[in-house]
């Protein structure tokens, strides 16, 4: 089994003239699970953004190791749920994992999907379009989408909100399962999900 | 499994014709505009003998005004509606360049397919040499199709979109354009156009090893 580490390196994030944050130093191994806090603006969805490699830093670096050797493109082996990431309205959930799978190079067998979406108690609606899940079965989606594959990093920006108690259960799984063979950073300034991680990162502190 | 590029440009592409068979918005828009160029230049012209420069500038010109709505239909929408991070996470550059392409072709073969019989029957047959229109037809679309994917893409990045598109594609398309309308004066007349034909192939082969380059630059921020 691989060791993971994410590195990063006196990283910092500047829009205009305001830096949202500066110099921060984080060295993550596999089982680390790390929850991201603070006030809105923080500057928590730029962090886990920036991780994922949907930005580029203003400067430092960031560097996700497998065994010690650098992975290249970070972003296509990481899981990324975030409540505001727009899903295809037109397409069904099977048809977004589906999609999901092939362009990862994934299983994307008729079973092995269902499974999947199965976990995420959407097997029932898979074939519906998007834009008639609720709330709760589009953050389920995400959820699904972020975790499909075992990616060795899993970055979830507020994914609690619009959950159910029963969808928090299943969060919850899904970060226990993350932390046997990889690395989860979790931003929420929810107080019940406090305790869901092991270590705590205070941003504008 | 392993992925490659081109199955991820196949599946973004699969995915795109999906929306647009449900949603049927970039085909309807360009056919409105491609259609309603014909059918208003066929008006113009009734009774008239156009010369074969006039007809073959009016080809290309209604090609490309049927081709620029779809234009929108490409990354556009994906960043307006937010999907973009999610095909940025899914995909890499090249595949997203080239699926994309893939799209913007399916759109150009079937605005084609409409438009070349309307052409015909209300402006001007197409005759002389069926070769040489086949060959521009396919280089013409190639670099067209590319050079509305990248402009496409770079635009979705900014916020000032209008300006910037015509600013972009407009030096990128003029030559082309000229290039296309020389070559298919040329082919009406029974030529074959040769040097028209060298320009659009060479013109076709920097985009196609330029345009994917450009694009990973702007596409991950």
């Amino acid at each position: 089994m691989a060791q993971w580490t994410l590195a990063c390196h006196r990283l910092g994030k500047r829009f205009g003239e305001r830096w949202v944050f500066r110099g921060l130093e984080l060295e993550l191994g596999t089982g680390a699970r790390l929850i991201v806090r603070g006030a809105n603006g923080s500057g928590k969805s730029t962090l886990l953004r920036l991780i994922a490699g949907l930005l580029a830093p203003t400067e430092g670096r960031i560097e996700l190791r497998a065994n010690g050797r650098p992975v290249p493109d970070r972003t296509r082996v990481i899981g990324w749920c975030a409540a505001d990431a727009a899903l295809y309205r037109e397409l069904t959930g099977y048809e977004h994992l589906h999609w999901w799978a092939q362009t990862r190079g994934l299983p994307s067998d008729r079973p092995t999907l269902m499974a999947h979406l199965e976990r995420f108690e959407l097997a029932h609606r898979a074939h519906e379009w998007v834009r008639a899940y609720s709330t709760g079965m589009r953050q389920r989606l995400r959820l699904a989408l972020a975790t499909y594959g075992d990616p060795p990093l899993l970055l979830l920006d507020e994914p609690d909100a619009g959950l159910d108690p029963s969808g928090l259960k299943l969060l919850q799984q899904v970060l226990d399962e993350q932390t046997r063979c990889g690395i989860a950073l979790f931003a929420t300034n929810r107080a019940e999900c406090a305790a869901w991680g092991d270590l705590a990162l205070e941003l504008g502190a | 499994m392993r992925s490659n590029w081109a199955r991820e440009a196949l599946a973004i592409w699969r995915k795109d014709l999906r929306q647009e068979w449900r949603l049927r918005q970039g085909m309807v828009a360009a056919l409105l505009m491609g259609v309603a160029t014909v059918v208003g230049v066929g008006f113009a012209a009734l009774g008239q003998t156009l010369s074969v420069g006039l007809q073959a500038g009016l080809f290309w010109v209604a090609v490309l005004f049927g081709m620029f709505p779809a234009l929108a239909r490409g990354f556009i929408v994906e960043e307006e509606t937010g999907t973009a991070d999610l095909l940025r996470l899914a995909a890499r550059p090249v595949s997203v360049f080239w699926g994309k392409w893939l799209f913007h072709a399916t759109l150009y073969g079937l605005l084609s397919a409409a438009l070349v019989p309307l052409y015909a029957l209300l402006v001007a047959p197409l005759g002389g040499r069926w070769d040489a229109w086949l060959l521009l037809w396919l280089g013409g679309g190639f670099c067209l199709t590319t050079v509305l994917t990248l402009c496409g893409a770079l635009v979705a990045q900014t916020a000032v979109r209008g300006a910037l598109l015509a600013g972009l594609t407009f030096p990128l398309l003029l030559p082309l354009l000229l290039i296309l309308i020389a070559g298919t004066r040329q082919a009406l007349e029974g030529a074959f156009p040769a040097e028209p034909l060298q320009g659009v192939f060479g013109y076709a082969l920097a985009l196609s090893a330029g345009g994917a380059w450009v694009f990973e630059k702007v596409w991950r921020e």
